[in-house]
C-alpha cells in the first residue's frame, strides 16, 4: 500500500469569519465550528479556545489530543468512528503542521486524572503541544448522557474538528510531502533479502476497564477480547487506530505520527525491513495473557518472519508485564526483542523500575518515570477548566505523567529516567 | 500478575480468577462463582501444605 | 586560607593514617591538625581548592565493634573542625573500613550536613550498604593506583561541597546509587529502541536502559501443622475496607493499611464495605467482596474442619503504585501481628 501524507505547515492561527487556510495562516469561524459540533445531542454547551505557543497559558482537563488530516479522493476520516468502515492507509491525506485539536473532559470530578499543557515556560518545551497551535474544545453533556457516551461525543468533536482543519488544505500546495510505501511481507527484493526483518507489536488498549460499546478503537472495534492481530502500518498512520477513553501517557496525537512505524519507515531497506506490525491488547487474566502473547509471537515469528521486534505498551503495570510476556514468547521462538517500558517505580528507586524479569528480554528503552515531580510555574491564562482555573493559575506541583504530551509510551518523546 | 509475584520471591503463587474479580467472576450464576471460590481457595491451602524451594506458581485445572 | 577555598576534613583507618597496623586496630577516634598520612594524596588533589583542616582517625576494629559510638564521636570530632566536605577513605577491599566510611558519611550528612564522599572497591561491603546514601567512588583493590583514584574521589567531593548538578554514574566514577531521575535524552525513545535493536541483532554491545530487579530470595516456610490444626488469615492488596475507609487508605501509593475484624462473621456484608482501590475497576469486588477476599469459603471450610481456625482479622492494603520500601514494611508489620496472634499460614489475594 501507498499512502501520500501532504503537509501544510501552519504558523499563525486565529479566529476569523471563515475558515480557510491562507498560506500559513489557518484562520477558523469558531462560531460555525461550535455550531457544527453542537449538532450532537449528547453534548450541550460547547466552547472553543484558542492557546498559542509561548502564551503563559495553561490547558486543562485534557482528555486526549488529536492531530488534523483530511481524507482526499473519497477516502473516509477516522474510518468506523467517524467516517464509514474503508480501507486507511492508501490515497492522499491532508495534514496541518504546528496545530492540535485538544480535548477536555468537563464531566469527571477525578481532575488528578487528567492532564494539562503549558505554552510558556520550562514545561513548554516537553512536549509537542506547547508548540503547537492548539483549538481546545471544552463541552459538557447533556443531562442524563451517562460517561461512555460523553467521552465518546467529546472524541467525535474532536476528529470532526480535526478534519474541518485540515480540509482547508485541500486546494493548497503541500509544504512537504511524506510518502509511506510498503509491499506486502513476503515480496522482498533479492537485493535486500539479507536484510534483518524486523516487526513491532503495538498494544493499542489495556483491558484493565473494558471498553464502552461506542469506544472504537480498531476501525471503531471497541476491541473487546480482541486477539492479536495483523494490519499494515499505514492503517495506524492513517486513522485507523486511536486511543481509547483511558490513555495513561499516550494520545491519539502520537498514534496518528506513530513515531515507531515512522522509525521503522525511516531504516526500512536500508538496515532492516519492515516486516509488519501486529496490533494487541493487554489481557487482565494470566490464561488470556498467556495465550495473547503466544499468538503474538506466532505471528511475528511465523506469519511475518521477523528476525526481530520492537514492541510498545499502553497502560500501567499489567500492560507492562502483558508486554513483557510477548517479548518473551518472541524471545523463546528465536526473535530478537526490545521493548518500551516506563519506569515504574514510585519513589525514585532503580528497584522499582521494572516489574518483569524474563529470560532475553533485556534490551530496554524507558520513557521515564511518569510519577516524578515537577512544577507548574504561574501562569496567566487557563483553558479549559473554569472550576479550577484560580488554582492553576499559581504555581503547584504535578508529575511528568500529569503533563500532556511529555511522556508518550509509543516513544515519541525525549523524556528518560536515568539510572543514576 | 505472577510474573511479578514470580519476581519479588513470592514463593507460593495461585493463578487466580483474573484482576478485577480474582475470587469470582460476573459470568457465572452465584454457585457456580462459589464453586469456583472454593476451588481456587482450596488450591491456596493445597500449595501451603505443598514443600517448595523456589517462587512456584501453582496454576488452576 | 584563600577565600572561597573549601575547609576539608578526611577520615582514615590506623594504617592509613599512620599509626600502625592490624595491632593498632583498636585504637579510638583522634583528630590530628592538617593533613596526615593518605590524607596528604587528598590534599595534593585538592591543590588551591581546598585544605585539609584536619585528619580523623580510627582504628577499624573499634569502628566495627563499637559501630555507633565510633561513628557519634567521630561526627563530633569532625564537627569541631567545622569543615565544607568530607572526605572518608579511600577504603579499597579493607571491609571494616569500608563500612566505617559508609556509616561516618551517612552520619555527618544527616547531622552536619555537609557534603561527604568517600571510595572503595566494588567488592567491599561498606558499597552494597551504603551506595544508596552516600557517593561512594570506585577504587581498585589496593592503593597501588591511589592518586587517580583519589583525583576522582575529591572531584566529586568538590562538585557536591559546591552545590553543583552531579552526572550518571559513569560520568564522575561512582556507584549508580539506585535512584531514577528524568531527564531529556538526545533522541526519541523509539529511535532509541529501534537503534537498540539493530545492535542486539547484529550482536553489538547495547547498554538497557532499565537494570535488571534483582530480589533476593526468600526461604520458604514450611507449614508444619496439618491444615486441619493450622490458623489461617487472610490479607489482600486489593483495597477492601469498610465503608467510609476508616483508616484512610490511600487509593494510590499506599502507606497504611488496616485490620478489620470477621469476628462471628460468615459473609462479608457488600453494604458495608467499599473499595478505593485506583488500580482496577473494583464495581466486581464493590459488588461482592468475597470476590476478593473469600470469607464466605473459608467460613465454611473451618466448619467442615478442613482448616483449624480461620483468623478473626483480615487486614488489607491498596496494591497499586505503592513502593517497594512501603510494601516491605507493611508486610512486615502485618506478618509480625499475624504470627503474634498465632496465625500459621497466610492467604493473600492480590489484584
Amino acid at each position: 500500500m501507498r499512502l501520500e501524507l501532504g503537509w501544510s505547515d501552519v504558523d499563525e492561527v486565529t479566529a476569523a469569519p471563515a475558515t480557510r487556510l491562507a498560506g500559513k495562516r489557518l484562520e477558523v469561524d469558531l462560531d460555525g465550528l461550535r455550531e457544527l459540533l453542537s449538532a450532537d445531542p449528547r453534548l450541550t454547551r460547547i466552547r472553543l479556545d484558542l492557546a498559542h505557543p509561548g502564551e503563559r497559558c495553561r490547558i486543562a482537563r485534557v482528555f486526549d489530543v488529536v492531530a488534523p488530516r483530511a481524507k482526499t479522493d473519497g477516502g473516509e476520516d477516522f474510518p468506523g468512528v467517524l467516517g464509514s468502515v474503508a480501507r486507511a492507509g492508501h490515497g492522499r491525506t491532508l495534514a496541518l503542521g504546528g496545530v492540535a485539536v485538544v480535548a477536555t473532559d468537563q464531566q469527571t470530578d477525578n481532575v488528578g486524572t487528567l492532564a494539562v499543557i503549558d505554552m510558556a515556560g520550562p514545561n513548554a518545551a516537553l512536549s509537542a503541544f506547547g508548540r503547537t497551535h492548539n483549538l481546545v474544545i471544552s463541552a459538557w453533556p447533556s443531562p442524563s448522557t451517562e460517561r461512555s457516551d460523553y467521552l465518546a461525543a467529546v472524541r467525535l468533536a474532536a476528529l470532526k474538528t480535526a478534519v474541518h482543519l485540515a480540509g482547508t488544505a485541500r486546494e493548497a500546495e503541500p509544504n512537504r510531502v511524506d510518502v509511506f510505501e510498503l509491499p506486502p511481507s513476503p515480496r522482498v527484493p533479492p537485493e535486500l533479502a539479507h536484510l534483518p526483518r524486523v516487526a513491532y507489536v503495538f498494544q493499542i488498549h489495556s483491558h484493565q476497564r473494558p471498553t464502552g460499546l461506542d469506544e472504537g478503537i480498531l476501525y471503531g472495534d471497541p476491541v473487546r477480547r480482541m486477539l492479536p492481530t495483523i494490519v499494515h502500518p499505514n492503517e495506524v498512520l492513517d486513522g485507523a487506530v486511536l486511543r481509547g477513553f483511558m490513555g495513561r501517557s499516550v494520545t491519539t496525537w502520537a498514534i496518528q505520527n506513530h513515531p515507531m512505524i515512522r522509525a521503522l519507515y525511516a531504516q526500512h531497506g536500508r538496515t532492516l525491513w519492515f516486516a509488519g506490525v501486529v496490533v494487541t491488547v493487554a489481557q487482565a487474566t494470566e490464561p488470556e495473557r498467556v495465550r495473547s502473547a503466544f499468538l503474538t509471537a506466532g505471528l511475528v515469528a511465523h506469519a511475518l518472519g521477523a528476525d526481530g521486534a520492537v514492541l510498545t505498551k499502553i497502560g500501567g503495570g499489567a500492560p507492562h508485564v502483558d508486554m513483557a510476556q510477548a517479548a518473551a514468547h518472541c524471545e523463546a521462538l528465536g526473535v530478537k526483542t526490545t521493548a518500551v517500558v516506563e519506569d515504574m517505580s514510585t519513589d525514585g528507586s532503580a528497584e522499582g523500575m521494572l516489574l518483569f524479569d524474563f529470560p532475553g528480554v533485556d534490551a530496554l528503552v524507558n520513557v521515564g518515570s511518569s510519577q516524578e515531580p515537577i512544577i507548574l510555574p504561574a501562569m496567566e491564562r487557563v483553558v479549559g477548566a473554569d472550576d479550577i482555573a484560580s488554582k492553576l493559575l499559581g504555581e503547584t506541583r504535578a508529575t511528568y505523567g500529569g503533563l500532556c504530551g511529555a511522556i508518550e509510551q509509543v516513544g515519541a518523546t525525549r523524556v528518560m529516567a536515568e539510572v543514576r | 500478575m505472577t510474573p511479578v509475584a514470580v519476581m519479588v520471591g513470592a514463593n507460593r503463587i495461585v493463578s487466580a480468577a483474573g484482576i478485577i474479580h480474582p475470587l469470582g467472576s460476573a459470568d457465572l450464576s452465584p454457585e457456580d462463582e462459589k464453586a469456583l471460590r472454593r476451588r481456587i481457595v482450596e488450591q491456596a491451602l493445597q500449595a501451603l501444605r505443598t514443600e517448595v524451594a523456589k517462587p512456584t506458581v501453582f496454576g488452576r485445572e | 586560607m584563600a577565600a572561597g577555598t573549601l575547609r576539608v576534613v578526611c577520615y582514615l583507618n590506623q594504617f592509613f593514617g599512620q599509626l600502625g597496623g592490624e595491632e593498632k586496630a583498636g585504637v579510638g577516634p583522634q583528630v590530628v591538625d592538617g593533613a596526615v598520612g593518605a590524607a596528604r594524596a587528598v590534599q595534593q588533589a585538592l591543590g588551591d581548592a581546598g585544605t585539609v583542616v584536619a585528619t580523623v582517625i580510627c582504628g577499624d576494629n573499634y569502628a566495627a565493634e563499637q559501630a555507633e559510638r565510633a561513628t557519634a564521636e567521630l561526627v563530633s570530632l569532625v564537627a569541631a573542625a567545622r569543615p565544607d566536605l568530607l572526605v572518608a577513605g579511600p577504603a579499597f577491599l579493607a571491609g571494616r573500613y569500608g563500612v566505617a566510611c559508609g556509616a561516618l558519611c551517612v552520619a555527618a550528612q544527616a547531622e552536619l550536613k555537609i557534603a561527604t564522599v568517600t571510595g572503595m572497591h566494588a567488592e567491599n561491603p561498606g558499597v552494597e550498604l551504603y551506595r544508596r546514601q552516600v557517593y561512594v567512588v570506585q577504587t581498585g583493590a589496593e592503593a597501588t593506583r591511589m592518586l587517580p583514584e583519589v583525583q576522582r574521589l575529591v572531584a566529586l567531593g568538590l562538585k557536591l561541597a559546591r552545590g553543583e548538578a552531579i552526572g550518571a554514574p559513569a560520568a564522575h566514577g561512582y556507584f549508580a546509587r539506585g535512584v531514577t531521575r528524568n531527564i531529556v535524552a538526545g533522541a526519541n525513545a523509539a529511535d532509541r529502541a529501534v537503534a537498540m535493536l539493530l545492535d542486539k541483532l547484529a550482536g553489538r554491545a547495547f547498554t538497557t536502559e532499565v537494570p535488571r530487579p534483582a530480589f533476593p530470595p526468600v526461604a520458604a516456610p514450611r507449614l508444619v501443622k496439618t491444615l486441619a490444626g493450622a490458623t489461617i488469615a487472610l490479607v489482600t492488596d486489593g483495597g477492601l475496607v469498610p465503608r467510609g475507609n476508616p483508616d484512610g487508605i490511600e487509593a494510590l501509593n499506599a502507606t497504611r493499611y488496616g485490620a478489620y475484624s470477621i469476628e462471628g462473621k460468615s459473609s462479608l456484608d457488600a453494604a458495608q464495605y467499599d473499595n478505593p482501590h485506583r488500580g482496577y475497576d473494583t464495581t466486581w469486588v464493590k459488588q461482592d467482596p468475597h470476590r476478593l477476599v473469600p470469607v464466605d469459603v473459608a467460613r465454611e471450610l473451618e466448619q467442615s474442619g478442613a482448616i483449624g481456625k480461620l483468623h478473626e482479622t483480615i487486614y488489607s492494603t491498596v496494591g497499586v503504585a505503592t513502593t517497594l520500601a512501603q510494601s516491605a514494611r507493611m508486610g512486615r508489620e502485618i506478618a509480625e501481628k499475624l504470627r503474634a496472634a498465632g496465625v500459621d499460614a497466610v492467604i493473600l489475594t492480590s489484584t
